[in-house]
């Protein structure tokens, strides 16, 4: 993290990255940092997850959506049996519940929501930070479920090599490469180049429906970024990052461009360019102790053209957004106090077969968060926002996170707070794009937010973490409770009608249980065991009938091993029970099919990586060992144009077993 | 839910009861190194047979060692972690050794910059 921006976290931050960061400039604050470093999260009132490099090496891990496959706190699953993407979830939540950030700063909200997981490459990415419930009012108002914040590779780093090979190529047709170089030009100014190339280039159908079990597709994703420190305590960071994604998909004959109608093969497109642009700046008053001011400035142009059979959907997305923070302490850091500034802006031009929708939102907002350190054993942060939307009217989001420590090495914390967002319905609902499903708004309006509300709800969390020493190995064990309650909420109907999806906004409860429970421990030298359960309980009032909402699962049971050994080899394996999920009822050749729960079952990957030398792995690995597949995953796949075409109720893999290689080589 | 956990805690019971009874010592000495990289192979090397646990400290170079003294010592410890190439108080690591580590470790020459 490279502003002073990144001081607010300060008296209790996780990263070791932060700490070398702050030990350029920041004296005072790292002599803090320092401590924390040791006890790590167990300090932040915040429970945070640090996902590292070396976590996410665990999976194939190609890009962001795919890199959570060995974290248990988030569930990824297939948006539909035709585009490929898949989709997060957190507290049984969507994943455009949870705010995803490119250090801090907001980065896939809006059309991206679900596509935009597929931006980042994990070749791209430092470390992550996952922490559930509602997060710090200095980042905004908008996370209900969660925030991940994705740091990217520092340049000004020694230990961050100069060069950085990936090349990846599995048994399914899919091939990728990636190169991250980064130019130490001298101790304050330094760059890295990102760039990845992707590429499905053959036609599977693994489970014979004549439809593509992944779509053809040749993704492009370069960026640049530049930070400079100056020695008086200005810290500048400026990046640009460029996508161009290029879909095909749909029946094994289809071709892009062809026209299509019956008998013609059915089709799905999606053509994705994106522009990001940002800049941090940050000043570090050296005479003033643990004071900065930071502003954070970032604008996405992003465009997306899709079809889906006779469907168009495209959208046009023009953000702006701003946030100026003001840090400081009273007396002394157990009292910091923070102010700032943000505005938001959103241009949506979105059209869906012949409906076009178009809204600018702006909303300003003022901000405040004072963080309280009693003792070792007490802290809080408590932060309150107001904001202006320019369709909805003012908002006040308070928050508020409490860490109590109870025991040596223990934290218990619990977090409320409230959100609001607004829903982009087409985007965050692509799926049911791929059936032949007719969206229904209530009241539908080309003003406002497709004439639906924001939509508001509530998070309470609570969660305890326990870190041990046993038999002179670390472990840890945490469970975590968090309840989220709507007040507004866009509900998505698909049980209503079999051949609609409607949505309107709720009348009647709406609600997130979610519950966890983690063991990790290193049960002998090198051999690391992760053990998880999680249930939830999320259901939605669809047309005044309190319901478990569709597709998904209950109960998922978790367990990664990983052994290294001296001589640098590496294993991994992971596996996973994913519990039944109600699938809605479909319509199939004028047979009514009752809705059902989907059987349960077993996911297993594996992994094995040699590294020579320190600079060159060789890694190769599998992903659903057991060939587990949803037989039939699309209604009427032989009758694709019928309203009764269905390829959104996806509830297990489409994919069958694949095998996959790849070689990183770094060069210092 | 219930059985796994009394699983687990059977499991680890059983490891800790397989421990010998020796006589169980700590120790502190420094270790010349610079990195992470570094840190990775220090404790790797002092993890000889009876060591129950390495921790070695990037920022005062300082490592922990926990170890079973009937098994093995300091000496051995220490002699183990100069043959991978890095300086101890009471063993020196031979120029060969020292040699073959990557550049960012090299500590006598590159300046320690995390």
């Amino acid at each position: 993290m490279l502003t002073g921006i990144a001081i607010w976290m300060a008296t209790a931050t996780v990263s070791a990255q932060d700490t070398t960061t702050r030990e350029k400039d920041l004296d005072e604050v790292y002599i803090r940092q320092k401590q924390a470093t040791t006890t790590i999260s167990l300090y932040d009132p915040m429970k945070k997850e640090k996902i590292s490099n070396k976590e996410l090496l665990k999976a194939a891990c190609c890009n962001l959506s795919e890199s959570f496959e060995t974290t248990p706190s988030v569930d990824v699953g297939f948006t539909d049996a035709v585009t490929g993407y898949k989709q997060i979830q957190m507290l049984g939540l969507a994943g455009a519940y949870t705010s995803i950030t490119r250090e801090n700063i907001p980065d896939n909200r809006g059309l991206g929501s679900i596509t935009g997981l597929t931006f980042t490459p994990g070749t791209f990415v430092e470390s992550m930070q996952l922490s559930k419930g509602t997060g710090s009012v200095v980042n905004g108002f908008e996370s209900v479920a969660g925030q991940i914040n994705v740091e990217w590779r520092k340049p000004f780093e020694d230990k961050e090599e100069k060069w950085h090979f990936n090349l990846y190529q599995n048994s399914q047709a899919r091939s990728e490469g990636n190169i991250v170089h980064k130019i130490k030009i001298n101790d304050n100014l330094s760059t890295n180049f990102f760039l990845h190339g992707r590429s499905q280039w053959d036609r599977i159908d693994g489970n014979k429906d004549g439809f593509m079990d992944q779509p053809l597709d040749k993704q492009f994703v370069g960026a640049n970024r530049w930070i400079w420190f100056s020695p008086k305590g200005w810290e500048v960071q400026a990046g640009v990052k460029g996508i161009y994604i290029d879909n095909v998909g749909g029946q094994m004959d289809y071709k892009k461009g062809m026209k299509e109608g019956l008998n013609m093969p059915w089709g799905f497109e999606l053509d994705t360019r994106r522009v990001e642009g940002w800049a941090k700046l940050a000043r570090i008053f050296q005479n003033k102790p643990a004071t900065s001011i930071g502003l954070q400035l970032s604008g996405v142009y992003h465009n997306q053209d899709a079809k889906y059979g006779l469907a168009n959907y495209d959208g046009i997305q023009k953000s702006f957004y701003a946030n100026l923070i003001y840090q400081s302490i009273i007396k002394n850091t157990n009292h910091v106090i923070k102010f700032g500034l943000s505005s938001m802006v959103d241009n949506y031009r979105e059209a869906y077969i012949d409906s076009l929708y178009k809204r600018q939102e702006v909303v300003p907002g003022a901000f405040t968060e004072y963080s309280y350190t009693a003792s070792e054993k007490f802290n809080m942060v408590a932060g309150l926002r107001v904001d202006y939307n320019n369709l909805f009217g003012a908002f006040v989001t308070p928050r508020l996170h409490v860490r109590y420590a109870p025991f040596p090495k223990s934290a218990l914390r619990a977090s409320i707070g409230r959100a609001q967002r607004t829903a982009n319905i087409f985007a965050e609902n692509m799926g049911y794009m791929a059936s032949g499903r007719g969206f229904i708004i209530s009241h539908p309006s080309d003003s406002k937010a497709y004439g639906l509300r924001p939509e508001v709800a509530w998070n309470y969390g609570l969660n305890f973490t326990q870190k041990f020493q046993l038999n002179y190995r670390d472990g840890a064990f945490t469970v975590d409770y968090y309840y989220t309650d709507f007040k507004n909420q866009i509900v998505v109907d698909l049980y209503s009608d079999t051949h609609f999806v409607e949505f309107y906004n709720l009348n009647g409860k709406s609600y997130a249980h979610s519950f966890q429970a983690q063991l990790d421990y290193e049960i002998l030298r090198n051999l690391d065991i992760r053990l998880a359960y999680r249930w939830y309980d999320v259901k939605t009032t669809y047309n005044g009938v309190l319901k478990e909402k569709p597709l998904v699962s209950a109960h998922r049971a978790f367990a990664n091993i990983g052994y290294e050994t001296r001589n640098q080899w590496k294993f991994d394996y992971t596996v996973q029970w994913i519990g039944p999920k109600l699938v809605p009822a479909r319509h199939d050749h004028a047979n009514q099919r009752k809705e059902y729960y989907s059987p349960s079952y077993v996911l297993m990957n594996a992994q094995i990586t040699k590294t020579f030398k320190e600079v060159l792995d060789i890694y190769v690995g599998a992903e659903n060992i057991t060939n587990y597949m949803q037989h039939h995953p699309i209604t009427s796949y032989d009758n694709p144009y019928s309203a009764d075409f269905d390829a959104s109720l996806v509830w297990g893999p489409i994919m069958g077993r694949s095998f996959y290689a790849g070689i990183r080589y770094k060069l210092f | 839910m219930k059985q796994l956990i009394s699983i687990i805690a059977i499991i680890l019971m059983a490891i800790t009861s397989a421990q010998a009874k020796g006589d169980i010592k700590t120790d502190t000495f420094s270790v010349d190194g610079n990195c992470d990289m570094c840190k990775k192979r220090i404790e790797n090397a002092a993890y000889i047979i009876g060591v129950k646990r390495a921790d070695w400290n990037k920022a005062d170079h300082k490592i922990v060692v926990v170890y079973n003294s009937a098994k093995t010592n300091v000496e051995a410890i220490q002699q183990s972690i100069a043959k991978a190439g890095h300086n101890t108080p009471l063993y020196e690591a031979k120029e060969a050794d020292y040699e073959k580590l990557p550049k960012c470790c090299h500590y006598k020459t590159e300046e320690c910059h995390h």
